[in-house]
């Protein structure tokens, strides 16, 4: 630990250097206790970053129950055959071994804000002085009749958190017969990543191409049209996929019927498939919801976004997919590692007593695969608004690829490797 | 596991390389194939409001271009831990501006401010 710098914040604080805003007394960074639950883009990278803003003196601990990451940019190239798990996965040990973050291997039970604790699913209790929580989404799978059963049987599969359900998704495919049909349902938005459905539909129909010729995709979307890169991918469709991919928007699934593998709607026809990719509606991570801050529509989180601190629940920092999101805020994992930058300045600032940014930025690009090479993006630039208190795309910024390119391909895994070596190396 | 596998033949990537390469070389760029391994991401130097600020407005760079700038070695984006703050904020501007067009840089560098820009070229460039 820096000691003199040790000596500078304290002096710093005790000469009243401290910032109105700043949400609770300073501590001694390097006596804060900063918990951060959940290793994704969010999570990942706001330990990191709370170390690297203080100077490597704030003591970090990341509780993430999984092994290594696994990144869900990317998986969808798992399904469609063109790379492997291993290719998408990265060990949570740099984050040890570089940035001296203790890791604990486990699930949080619960969250007492009051108390300012922590009680692990395998029991003991952590203090924090901060907590970041970074928890990703929960599927609301009781929002579709039968899903749950229809899961259990095998029927229907999601692959929406990148792992052991991929490669279910991806044998359920090599499985099927040629002449079978792949059927993905989308929920309304908001939901996490929102071209993913339309890139996964892409991937699948690459593999059927050379595959199965045969077979068909079926794109039934419960939103009035394609959510993200709709002219992008409504192109690709039709000069890629003609005849394989079908696109039907308004189509609201409100059952599943396990027994003959059919979909049912609220208005239109049923719908049998082979392979059924059942996405319900999302929501803010289980352990949101259960510690009562997810005050959006019971759904998601509402933040304030200068420091993404709970609007319920002080020194509770909320990242990611589970917030409720700024207007044209995309849940994606670039975006969950831009929130966590700015909410680590502000964790750190607050401990230290320092003011906290007054204009931070974020950004957003996503890149989708429309086959195993050629790829599209969209991209944009969040400003803080201080008047209106909310991020704000900034006019004339950010924008769409012109046409799928090989270069953007090269490009999109470029952007993998640094995003991951930024979030975790 | 290996982070350096991809989906494209690795000729293919090479030539669209030399392609995007002599469009850069012709603005005074190179990319590629040099690149620093950063085994520890320095912390910063002091801990205090405006250095804060001033990392976390260069951190918007580092999902795509590594952690302070460092991207890892042939990851495929373009390198840009050898520009000074001169160099680079010429480019940014550029891009800005329009006078250089790009996949999404160009699309990218119109969301901030020339003081905004100012800050990243000063924190990420070569010293």
């Amino acid at each position: 630990m820096d000691r003199r710098h040790f000596l500078g914040v304290s002096s710093a604080a005790s000469l009243g250097v401290l910032a109105g805003c700043a949400s609770s007394p300073p501590v001694n960074i390097s006596k804060a206790n900063v918990i951060v639950v959940g290793g994704g883009y969010g999570g990942a990278t706001a330990a990191k970053y709370v170390r690297m803003f203080s100077n490597n003196t704030a003591q970090v601990t990341l509780i993430e129950p999984n092994a290594e990451f696994i990144s869900c940019p990317l998986s969808n190239l798992v399904v469609g055959g063109h790379t492997t798990m291993a290719n998408i996965s990265t060990p949570y040990s740099n984050l040890s071994k570089r940035h001296g973050i203790k890791i604990v291997k486990d699930m949080v039970a619960s969250i007492d804000p009051k108390q300012k604790t922590v009680r692990l699913a395998s029991g003991g209790t952590m203090k924090y002085d901060k907590l970041i929580l970074s928890p990703g989404i929960g599927l609301m799978m009781n929002t579709i009749k039968g899903l749950d059963k229809a899961n259990q049987e095998g029927a229907t599969v999601q692959a929406w958190k990148a792992g052991p359900e991929t490669v279910l998704l991806r044998k359920q495919l090599e499985s099927m017969k040629d002449g079978g049909v792949y059927a993905i349902t989308i929920p309304m938005a908001p939901y996490r990543c929102p071209p993913g459905p339309y890139e996964r539909a892409c991937q699948v129909a690459s593999y059927f191409k050379q595959f199965k010729p045969k077979s068909k995709v079926l794109i039934l979307d419960a939103n009035d049209d394609v959510t993200s890169k709709g002219g992008l991918f409504k192109k690709a469709w039709a000069s890629m996929y003609a005849g394989m991919i079908e696109y039907r928007p308004k189509h609201n699934v409100v059952e599943v019927v396990s027994k003959t593998k059919t979909l049912k709607f609220d208005v239109q026809d049923d719908v049998k498939a082979d392979v059924l990719n059942v996405l319900p509606l999302m929501r803010a991570g289980d352990i949101a919801v259960q510690t009562g801050i997810a005050n959006s529509n019971a759904r998601w989180v509402n933040v304030n976004y200068i420091n993404f601190e709970s609007t319920a629940a002080k020194d509770i920092h909320v990242l990611g997919d589970s917030i409720q999101i700024a207007p044209a805020m995309p849940k994606s994992g670039h975006m969950a590692n831009s929130h966590a930058k700015v909410a680590a300045a502000a964790v750190v600032a607050e401990l230290g007593g320092f003011e906290i940014n007054q204009a931070p930025v974020l950004t957003n690009t996503c890149y989708s695969f429309v086959n195993a090479e050629e790829v599209v993006h969209v991209a944009s630039v969040h400003q803080y608004d201080a008047k209106d208190k909310t991020f704000k795309t900034v006019p004339g910024s950010g924008g769409l690829s012109s046409e799928p390119t090989k270069l953007e391909g090269v490009y999109a895994w470029g952007w993998a490797r640094n995003i991951w070596a930024d979030s975790l190396g | 596991m290996n982070y350096f596998v991809v989906a494209l033949k690795p000729m293919e990537i090479l030539k669209m390389h030399l392609q995007s390469a002599h469009k850069l070389k012709l603005l005074g760029l190179s990319i590629g194939t040099v690149g620093l391994v950063s085994l520890s991401a320095p912390a910063i130097s002091q801990t205090s409001t405006s250095n804060i600020n001033q990392q976390a407005l260069a951190a918007t760079c580092a999902n795509c271009h590594g952690t302070n700038g460092v991207g890892v070695p042939n990851a495929g984006m373009p390198q840009i831990n050898h520009l000074t703050p001169d160099a680079m904020l010429t480019q940014l501007k550029a891009f800005k501006s329009g006078a250089r067009s790009g996949t999404i840089m160009h699309q990218l560098a119109k969301g901030y401010t020339d003081e905004q820009l100012q800050t990243i070229a000063n924190v990420l460039g070569k010293k």
